[in-house]
């Protein structure tokens, strides 16, 4: 989830200066990863629990990890670097 | 005036905002801690820190325990009120209806009676006139547990989320639900407002000015957690809609309630009134074990959550046995109804139609009857975003303004500044200053829990004064040190609170942890440590630039 959001803020030019500090725009491909990653994090609550409340955790699981990743662009911008390693940086 | 739409939102937004925010406040914070309202309890009441204890047998240990149950003194009282002549005395009057109620994370169990009195009514439309007795016991013993001992979890701070504790004309009731509808109209109004909703979505820039940083906080908080705000507003109107705020079928629409009370209980086989012949009750273990029979033949197995018995001792009494909600959302019950006089199934609840089931969902995901800690945790967090964002809302009201208001001399920031102090730091203060006030006063004290509640408002309206004492600065466009001033006394009362536990009971955190693992008790003793050092950095913070101010404080006061 984390990782979800993570690509989502990302893939908003203000927030990739942010953290790569270069005057580029984010490749294109970062917010269908980020939106996809998201898909799995459904899929994954449905695994785990009854679907009712698999739909409950989500919800609040969503609020939680964007609150982190806002968190993390805020104080500590250069940890985001993980989430999105060498390779996925390329264009 | 208002030239544009957006600009006729923003005021909307602003005023019913910051007029309902202090009752959404405490709505969302005592709401968050309703969560783990049995764990505080747990916390509040030593002598019942155990392991939660499924429903005890009826005919070994509850038949003796209900056979000891008298009328209560107070429900006596208020019911002598209501009646032409005296009561009969307590002892003599026939219990003529039961319950009892456990959930999976209870210990206790709450067991109440209803008995039968011969008077009339003064009000000939008050037609339930029954009177009431009720205790808390030790489901392993049937012992009674003091009745005096506030359970603070689960009868103040969760009245507290929807009632305000203001029961006159049910008031309180009514401003919450006000609030809820406002909250809902702030939610639209807001997402209108909010100029760059996705652009911003993570944005939060905390060395920015107050006024910028706190806006963000705001929108962040408000945005990211829409989807939480905007069901628990909504399901917390729809569980009170149909008896609080419409109850059409108990006052327009009454002789018709009461007549289709008449017909659905000859549908349903189950008996409206009494027989008026005497009969033997039968074993009610029996009646458990098929109830759970028929349950885990639908292939939902599961515990006895409520247990009643209308009718008591009387040919047309009937036992109804409901399933204890624990590993779904909804709030399904799953009834069966037995004949108490032989033990046949007289009903089995059919699954409910659609609206129904959405109705169940919808209550049943405010209400959390459901196994599950990790979402309740994500319940609470969901709730303290709701402050942080309320009172970003306040602290960005008051940094818009205070600047124009000290030049023009106006006391309004100051008041509002004061009131905001109040209801984020003095509330979670009162709340806290409870918890200590619970362990300092002595057990045999009568009365004990009414001092506690007193506790509880002299401590609120304490922060009132000593925000209003030292909110001059706000005038001058300067901020509050009230602000820092009760994180400091929050950070003290929390850490209090932990060591008087443990010299209070001896169950410090590395027992509560390590030695003899209890949850309930460890949750709300770390939850109190993350509590306090949250207050102390944000003191720390206001000391050190009096301008950037955080009003994260609320972030981690998410003591069970």
């Amino acid at each position: 989830m984390w990782l979800a959001t993570g690509w989502l803020a990302l893939s908003l030019p203000a927030h990739w200066r942010q953290v790569f500090v270069a005057n580029e725009v984010a490749p294109g491909y970062l917010r269908p990863l980020g939106w996809l990653a998201l898909g799995v994090s459904v899929l994954c609550c449905f695994k785990a629990d009854h679907p009712s409340m698999a739909v409950l955790v989500w919800f609040t699981l969503l609020p939680v990890a964007a609150v982190a990743t806002a968190m993390t662009l805020s104080y500590r911008p250069a940890l985001l670097r993980v989430v999105c390693p060498v390779f996925l940086r390329a264009r | 005036m208002l030239n544009s739409f957006r600009q006729s939102m923003a005021w909307v937004h602003t005023w019913f905002g910051l007029v309902l925010g202090f009752v959404l406040m405490v709505a969302f914070f005592f709401g968050a801690l309703s969560v783990f309202d049995r764990e505080i309890d747990r916390w509040a009441i030593p002598e019942t820190r155990f392991e939660p204890q499924p429903m005890p047998s009826y005919d070994n240990l509850l038949k003796q325990v209900f056979a000891d149950l008298k009328p209560h003194p107070l429900d006596m009282a208020a019911t002598a009120e209501r009646v032409i002549g005296d009561l009969p005395a307590p002892e003599t009057m026939p219990m003529v209806g039961l319950f009892a109620y456990t959930t999976h994370r209870d210990p206790v169990l709450r067991i109440g009676a209803e008995f039968a009195i011969p008077n009339k009514p003064i009000d000939s439309k008050d037609d339930h006139l029954h009177v009431h007795g009720w205790a808390t016991i030790d489901p392993r013993t049937g012992a009674a547990l003091p009745d005096d001992q506030l359970k603070i979890g689960s009868n103040w701070f969760y009245p507290m989320h929807y009632s305000l504790q203001v029961h006159w004309k049910n008031i309180g009731v009514f401003v919450v639900g006000l609030a809820a509808l406002v909250m809902l109209v702030a939610l639209v109004t807001g997402v209108i407002m909010h100029r760059k909703l996705f652009k911003e979505f993570f944005t939060f820039r905390p060395k920015k000015r107050t006024q910028r940083s706190t806006l963000d906080l705001h929108n962040m908080t408000g945005v990211v957690a829409l989807p939480f705000h905007f069901f628990f507003a909504f399901t917390g109107l729809v569980i009170f809609a149909s008896f609080y705020y419409f109850p059409v079928s108990g006052t327009l629409l009454k002789p018709l309630h009461d007549r289709h009370e008449v017909i659905e209980a000859e549908h349903t086989g189950l008996p409206h009134d009494e027989a008026g012949v005497p009969a033997e009750l039968a074993s009610v273990d029996a009646m458990v074990a098929e109830a759970k029979r028929i349950w885990a033949e639908r292939d939902m197995a599961g515990e006895v959550g409520l247990l009643m018995i209308e009718h008591l001792g009387d040919a047309n009494g009937y036992v109804s046995i409901y399933r204890a909600g624990s590993d779904r959302v909804a709030l399904v019950g799953e009834g069966i109804h037995f004949k108490a006089s032989t033990g046949e199934v007289l009903r089995e609840e059919p699954p409910s139609d659609p609206v129904g089931a959405v109705n169940e969902f919808l209550t049943g995901l405010h209400l959390q009857h459901f196994e599950h800690w990790t979402l309740r945790w994500l319940y609470v967090a969901g709730g303290l975003l709701g402050c942080i964002c309320i009172a970003t809302g306040f602290v960005f009201f008051v940094e818009k303004r205070k600047q124009e208001h000290a030049k023009r001399g106006l006391q309004g920031c100051r008041l509002v500044d004061a009131m905001a102090v109040t209801t984020v730091t003095g509330m979670v203060l009162a709340a806290v200053a409870m918890l200590v006030a619970n362990r300092l006063l002595p057990d045999a004290m009568p009365g004990r829990g009414d001092w506690e509640k007193w506790t509880f408002w002299a401590v609120w309206l304490l922060s009132l004064l000593h925000a209003l004492w030292r909110s001059a600065p706000v005038a001058q466009a300067r901020s509050n040190p009230a602000w820092r001033e009760q994180c400091w006394a929050l950070a003290l009362a929390c850490v209090a609170a932990v060591l008087l536990n443990w010299l209070t009971t001896g169950d410090h955190l590395l027992k509560t942890m390590l030695l003899e693992p209890y949850w309930a008790v460890a949750g709300v003793d770390l939850s109190l440590l993350a509590c306090a050092l949250v207050s102390v950095f944000t003191a720390r913070r206001l000391a050190r630039t009096v301008e950037v101010k955080q009003a994260s404080r609320i972030d981690g006061v998410a003591y069970e």
